[in-house]
């Protein structure tokens, strides 16, 4: 075969490819709106989820405004630093549930043997729910935001918008890594809502979501380095509210990627190795 | 009453098969304590706070919180566990099986309710063991029987709002969202938290959340800040009154319905 | 490429629990080759290892040891390529998305094995047409009867066109109406007009014997026979059967004193129980099996007649295709 018919193929099978993650991308949207309450209610849950967080802070402080946490990030305002941080980890939905959750919901419609005889590798369907998760996660935030935004009156720094989107993306690039690995091990674990749950909870521990690095003991911190959510958030938040860095912006940037790397390779030898178990133990028809 | 015993048993012996899970909700609860206490550190800077103590009656938001933690999840676990046993079973293909057998499927979801509690009742015990040790809570004697009173008067209004959750699992095929939704409604409305009396909607709302009597009375009880005992029982009492026949009402209907409309195994 | 058969199964073998008390030896060192535009049955009870072997072939397991190619495809080096080349059918109507419609759901595979947009469009038209589901088109799967899901899961494995299918009992739980449907869209519009290799498996003795050129008999992870279906019949070694259908109780060893009469194949259906002797001469043990039927039960016919597939297993395997 000559170079140029191999490039041709190439090709051809790489947007074979795209279109099956888009078109497993819209089935998630069909079959999602088919459940009208809980589309809705998907929508509301936000709201209700980030409002306990801000009454704690006006319990705590008997109002809105935080000297201590200006003296550590520069920002006084307590709900616009909290609104932040809880707004863009919502990408975590997307890596810890929707991408591990995605061939585990195929086995409970059925259809995940029937997907499996199609000639796509398997990752196409975690890719596919990554993309569909992302959509979906965006589309609640950006309601979320101006509604919260315009609620309490929190003024952003809209110039800052091109950078702190550039630094959501790489944070969601690393946390796809984590869905891969997630959605590998669902594959061998029969309760992998468990490992979701903790790394999950970890996560949202570890990253300076609500408070500044600097309250975290020393373990803690260190662990965090090793998260593309705590540069996430910490980049936004100073792109978006002016946050003061305790990290350099390059150096944010250089391990984003690192991580970004590291996740999603590791992340695919996982998915790899369990797949592999599963189709020789044949331990995903077995439930 | 041999259903009942039988479903504690058959629900101890699937849970033990996944151990994980049980260290999970142990645990759980300490865990979402922590970012809490590190929001707090970061906006007070230190882990008492004076107008917390003006609505809470206590300045320590950590031990507040963290009782908070340990109750608020001993309810949701009933909820989710009778709420879900009847999703489960769907997925393990008994459901039907279950619900044709001659025993009454309340006996078999008070089974499921026992279960829980006992379940429950032992990870909450070993919950405020590690708080005794490590965060210093100060349990006396004289406490653990006024402790276990209101603890029970909770269990046993919960039994009616897990009937109601698990007939709403029969009715709605996407339950699972609205049992979250409604976790996060108790979250913002009753004082998990915080201090309720925060906000005048909270404060208003949280009136008909039986949970925020069994807190302040436990909280009470735990952290030494003043409550009406007399008051904060009866009311509990008299939800419980309430709660339990809507509860079984409420799954009966719902049960005969579901039946009538054959939508059992359409999931 | 191995051999001309458009599927090579050399030698396969799957264990499942390798080496524990509870080992499986759902395939158990299998080797055949079904040539290109055949109709290959697989027949055998609930639990002989025919879904793991189609699982196998299909690219969802990895065997432990053996070979298997599909159109020259080796399913370890070119498992994408054998993909391309299948349709399977598995898992009866719970392998669609019950709230998506037939044109969602064709749609839907269609962009996973790569079909063009055009093509997409008039296959589904096509494909529609073919199984009278034009008028079912956009309404949800779920409110679809079990005998038109299946048709619709028919129409999702040809939506890319595949040369080869394998179809894993397509017929289990439809009434008889579509079941009839399934078996003669699967001789006639299959394999004999659109040429289709075809690998089905089955329980159902009929279907195997009614549709397909060659089968093998597949008990316990093994291939104890495979042949067409009249030459298996053929090679019985008595060539006549003698047939009772009675009610009562009848049991086993009651035969056992007479002479010729030991190997009895008792079935139950229909409310009736049906005693089943090969034999050379049936005149010759006849007047006495009455008797001690009569004893015990109600006989409502007695029949002589040639030996059936079902026959030829009980023979070869001692059990029944029904015993699962």
């Amino acid at each position: 075969m000559s170079l140029r018919d191999n490039r041709k193929r190439m090709l051809k099978t790489f947007f074979h490819y795209l279109r099956a993650v888009n078109a497993e991308n819209i089935k998630e949207w069909k079959i999602e709106l088919t459940y009208k309450p809980d589309f809705i209610r998907q929508f509301i849950e936000p709201f209700v989820y980030l409002f306990p967080y801000f009454l704690y802070g006006f319990a705590l402080l008997g109002g809105r405004y935080s000297e201590h946490l200006r003296s550590i990030t520069g920002i006084s305002d307590m709900v616009a630093y909290t609104f932040i941080g809880y707004l863009f980890i919502g990408f975590l939905n997307t890596a810890c549930w929707a991408m591990g959750f995605s061939l585990r919901k195929e086995q409970w419609f059925g259809t995940l043997e029937t997907i499996f005889v199609a000639p796509v590798p398997r990752w196409v369907y975690v890719a596919g729910m990554a993309l569909h998760s992302t959509c979906h996660q965006g589309l609640i935030m950006l309601i979320q935001a101006v509604v919260i935004a315009t609620f309490f009156a929190i003024v952003l720094q809209m110039s800052g918008i091109f950078m702190a989107l550039s630094i959501v993306l790489l944070m969601l690039l690393g946390l796809y890594g984590l869905g891969i690995i997630v959605a590998g091990l669902t594959i061998a674990l029969k309760q992998w809502w468990v490992v979701s749950e903790a790394l999950s909870t970890l996560i949202v521990v570890v990253t300076p979501i609500a408070y500044p690095l600097a309250v975290l003991p020393l373990v803690l911190r260190k662990m965090s380095m090793f998260l593309p959510t705590t540069y996430g958030i910490i980049g936004v938040r100073h792109f978006l509210l002016g946050e003061e860095l305790v990290i350099g912006l390059p150096t944010i940037i250089l391990r984003l990627f690192l991580i970004l790397i590291v996740w999603l390779t590791f992340g695919m030898i996982v998915f790899l190795v369990m797949d592999r178990y599963g189709r020789k133990k044949g331990s995903l028809s077995i439930y | 009453m041999w259903v009942i015993v039988e479903e504690v048993r058959k629900s101890i012996r699937i849970l033990l098969a996944y151990p994980a899970e049980v260290v999970f909700w142990i645990f759980s609860p300490l865990l979402w304590v922590i970012p809490l206490v590190f929001q707090g550190k970061a906006l007070v800077g230190a882990f008492s706070s004076t107008p917390f103590g003006s609505l809470a009656g206590t300045d320590e938001f950590i031990p507040y919180v963290l009782i908070g933690a340990i109750i608020s999840t001993y309810m949701f676990s009933a909820v989710w566990s009778m709420g879900n046993s009847f999703r489960d079973e769907t997925y393990y293909g008994t459901l039907e099986h279950i619900l044709s057998s001659p025993a009454r499927p309340a006996y078999i979801l008070i089974g499921k309710g026992l279960y829980n509690s006992i379940l429950s009742t032992s990870f909450v015990i070993v919950q405020l063991l590690i708080c005794v040790f490590i965060f210093g809570l100060d349990i006396t004697l004289v406490k653990i029987l006024p402790i276990f009173m209101f603890l029970l008067l909770l269990i046993v209004g919960l039994y009616g709002i897990g009937f109601m959750a698990a007939a709403l699992t029969l009715l709605v095929k996407e339950a699972h969202g609205l049992l979250h939704m409604f976790e996060y409604v108790l979250f913002l409305f009753s004082p998990i938290r915080y201090p309720v009396e925060v906000n005048p909607i909270t404060k208003a709302i949280s009136v008909f959340i039986p949970l925020t009597y069994a807190l302040n009375a436990l909280r009470g009880l735990l952290l030494n800040i003043e409550f009406n005992f007399l008051k904060n029982s009866m009311i509990l009492l008299g939800i419980d009154c309430v709660l339990i026949p809507l509860g079984l009402v409420v799954f009966h209907y719902v049960e005969k319905r579901t039946k009538t409309r054959g939508t059992l195994s359409d999931y | 490429m191995v051999g001309s058969g458009e599927i090579i199964v050399n030698d396969i073998r799957k264990i499942f629990k390798k080496g524990k008390p509870d080992e499986v030896r759902a395939v158990d060192g299998i080797g055949f080759t079904i040539n290109k535009g055949e109709l290959f049955g697989l027949l055998g009870p609930n639990g002989a290892g025919k879904t793991t072997l189609i699982k196998c072939i299909s690219t969802l397991l990895i065997p432990d040891s053996g070979s298997v190619t599909v159109g020259g495809y080796d399913i370890y080096r070119e498992p994408l390529e054998v993909r391309r080349h299948i349709g399977v059918l598995t898992g009866g109507e719970r392998s669609l998305y019950w709230k998506l419609t037939p044109v969602e759901n064709l749609r839907y595979f269609a962009a996973l094995y790569g079909v063009s947009r055009k093509v997409t469009k008039e296959r589904i038209t096509y494909l529609l047409e073919l199984m009278g589901l034009v008028d079912k088109s956009n309404v949800r799967v779920e409110k679809l009867s079990s005998g038109m899901k299946q048709k619709l899961s028919l129409a999702r494995v040809l939506i890319h066109d595949p040369p080869v299918l394998l179809v894993d009992e397509p017929t289990l739980g439809l009434d008889p109406y579509f079941a009839r449907f399934i078996r003669d869209f699967v001789k006639n519009e299959l394999n004999k007009k659109l040429k289709k290799t075809i690998l089905l498996t089955t329980h159902y003795m009929d279907e195997a014997d009614e549709l397909c050129e060659r089968i093998a008999f597949m008990n316990r992870g093994k291939i104890e026979a495979l042949d067409t279906p009249d030459r298996l019949k053929q090679s019985m070694p008595q060539k006549q059967v003698l047939e009772i259908k009675c009610q009562g109780t009848i049991e086993k060893d009651m035969f056992e004193t007479i002479d010729g009469a030991a190997g009895i194949n008792i079935s139950h259906g229909e409310g009736f129980v049906f005693l089943r002797w090969n034999t050379d001469n049936p005149e010759l043990i006849l007047g006495n099996i009455i008797e001690l039927v009569r004893e015990k039960a109600k006989i409502y016919s007695v029949r002589v007649t040639t030996p059936t597939l079902e026959d030829v297993f009980v023979h070869l395997t001692g059990a029944s295709l029904k015993d699962a």
